[in-house]
């Protein structure tokens, strides 16, 4: 096989590995920006009994897997990771190293590019080689959202980002395909410092949030907390569950725990109605995953409309009241 | 225990607009508050000062009248400010902010055994600084807690909501703490008052000077990475955009739901 250089990077987070599918979007898109840099795609995965993984990644398109399968590293951990990915880089000099903007990878990935004295752009939802410069162009959103802010590396390397999940498709499985495996040394590895003593799942209503089919979501727009608890009466016959935009939290009529986009959760149901949301990037990074998306809303300019599959332009309130009348006459 | 809380000063971005044609943003009449996780991260410390006792400074680099953060922060328990501002602190990626907090937290006397900070800012909201700080400080961080008690003289039990999990963490001090989703986060009343905010030599003022920095170390040139545009975000249209009587539009509505099984389709009677 082709035993060219490997200048891109993945870093292969693979906890909650059949929900989290962001590794595999990054291996694929990683694969499509080294084929344009002339290279190709390595993911660093880091573990005990990592196998598994670094079978799939490789099924997924990975060229390189550079691996490390030693107990010390068997729980994620911030500073062990560091060391050693820091060590690797120094080794291989990738050009551009990617995460998924995981809870871990926002962790991660700060840290690494410390380490390193580079940069590092959060949770990116672009990524392309400038045709003209050849700078390696991050997109991530800005000011709350409402713009686009493109983040560039000039000098320093490797260019580093964390990149929104649901943003990139992954490769299909390819059971026949072939990888170069590389081992590298372990640098000397730090004490661990930080110790999970406890841990259990979230009240079940809490988590069943990013798992469900049907998520109703308000916004500012609902108006008050009395027509946001109207929510939680359609999530009811609809068999959902109810999210909300910052401005809706922020107004206490949702708990933190219900908050959808850049800072709160991130859902993909099959179904989303979002009621009195204008459609700020920082809500919206959170529901792209969505099947199908409707949206409630009084302005027929507001951004949300962009990406429904149907737009209602029209009160919340009273869309809201009629809706859950003509379900609640129908079941 | 000597308890350190970093916090920055933001503009409300609820109230902030932009000015789509210009691609600049509005800021007239737009108040600046402290970063929301900020002040959770603060409301921690002080909670966690009221407990264990001892010193809490409270650092925020920007322009001078981030200054006011600081007054808050006093007023609310925090025992002093430092004010971290220089005209060549501007235009810092985190890289470049988290070198200059590092430098400042490295100064202080005592060296703090918990530093604390704000998850994410609502301005920029990358989430770096955080680690960043604690990296080039040498500390173990623990990122996203709501929640820290003191376990032991030397060590804390902080709880934070992970991948739909709740973790129960250790941590030994000295340690580096980022803060969200506190639900109801109180800066507890009584404690400081607004005349120790502006009594003498409550807050003190670093510059690049004091604090032994090059400008190559700060501002844009210690930056590693740089905003090469901004634009709009797209506004793309997907779907139908209905308009029309409401009955009308739940209708639509519920044809959907149909299509997918959601609801049963509505009998037709007579």
């Amino acid at each position: 096989m082709d035993r060219g250089t490997c200048l891109v990077w993945v870093f292969g987070d693979y906890a909650d590995y059949f929900q989290n599918r962001v590794t595999l979007q990054l291996i694929a898109k990683g694969k499509a920006l080294a084929s344009e840099l002339g290279t190709r795609v390595g993911v660093v995965v880091l573990g005990e009994d990592i196998g598994q993984y670094v079978m799939e990644y490789v099924a997924h398109g990975a060229d390189v897997i550079y691996a490390a399968d030693n107990n010390a590293l068997k729980d994620y951990d911030v500073e062990l990771f560091t060391a050693v990915a820091a060590s690797w880089v120094e080794i291989f000099r990738p050009e551009i190293f990617l995460a998924g903007a995981t809870a871990f990878g926002r962790e991660l990935f700060p840290r690494i590019a410390k380490r390193l004295r580079t940069g590092l752009s959060a949770d990116c939802v672009a990524l392309e080689i400038d045709r003209e410069t050849g700078a390696f162009v991050q997109t991530t959103p800005a000011f709350g959202g409402d713009l686009l802010a493109d983040v560039v590396t000039p000098v320093m390397r490797p260019q580093m980002a964390t990149v929104h999940p649901g943003i990139f498709r992954e490769l299909p499985h390819d059971p026949f395909a072939l990888a170069e495996l590389i081992h590298p040394p372990l640098p000397n590895l730090p004490e661990r410092k930080i110790e999970v003593v406890r841990r259990r799942k979230e009240k079940a209503r809490r988590a069943s949030l990013t798992d469900a089919g049907v998520v109703i979501v308000g916004g500012k727009g609902v108006g008050s907390r009395a027509n946001f608890d109207k929510l939680f009466q359609l999530a009811e016959l609809l068999g959902g569950e109810v999210g909300a935009t910052r401005p809706a939290v922020n107004a206490g009529w949702a708990g933190e725990e219900r908050l959808l986009g850049q800072t709160g959760k991130s859902v993909r149901p099959r179904l989303l109605i979002t009621i009195g949301t204008s459609g700020a990037l920082q809500y919206t990074a959170g529901i792209r995953g969505s099947e199908t998306v409707i949206a409630v809303n009084r302005d027929h300019s507001a951004p949300i409309f962009g990406l429904a599959d149907l737009g209602i332009v029209g009160d919340a309130d009273r869309i809201l009241s009629l809706l859950i009348e003509e379900l609640n006459r129908r079941l | 225990m000597h308890i350190a809380v970093c916090i920055k000063q933001v503009p409300d971005v609820a109230a902030v607009r932009i000015d789509r044609e210009r691609m600049t943003i509005v800021r007239e009449g737009v108040q600046n508050i402290i970063n929301p996780s900020d002040y959770q991260a603060l409301s921690l410390a002080l909670a966690l000062r009221a407990g264990l006792g001892g010193t809490l400074t409270v650092l925020t680099m920007g322009p001078p009248q981030s200054e006011e953060a600081l007054f808050e922060a006093i007023a609310a328990g925090a025992d002093r400010g430092v004010l971290l501002t220089d005209p060549c602190f501007a235009g810092a990626d985190t890289l470049a902010t988290s070198h200059v907090l590092a430098r400042a937290i490295s100064r202080l006397e005592p060296l703090p055994s918990v530093v604390f900070c704000g998850n994410n800012t609502t301005d920029s909201d990358t989430g770096h600084v955080g680690p960043q700080v604690a990296e080039e400080l040498g500390l173990p961080q623990v990122c996203g807690i709501f929640e820290v008690q003191p376990e032991s003289l030397q060590t804390l039990l902080a709880k934070r909501v992970r991948d739909g999990y709740l973790e129960t963490i250790r941590a030994a001090c000295p340690v580096l703490f980022t803060v969200k989703g506190v639900s109801e986060p109180v800066l507890l009343p009584g404690l400081g008052s607004l005349q120790s905010a502006f009594s003498a030599g409550s807050i003190v003022r670093w510059g690049r000077n004091e604090l032994d920095l090059t400008m190559d170390e700060t501002g844009l040139t210690g930056s590693a990475t740089r905003v090469w545009r901004l634009r709009a975000a797209p506004h793309r249209t997907k779907g139908e955009i209905l308009t029309g009587q409401a009955h009308d539009l739940v209708k639509e509505i519920l044809k959907r739901l149909e299509a997918m099984s959601l609801v049963e389709e509505e009998q037709i009677h007579g």
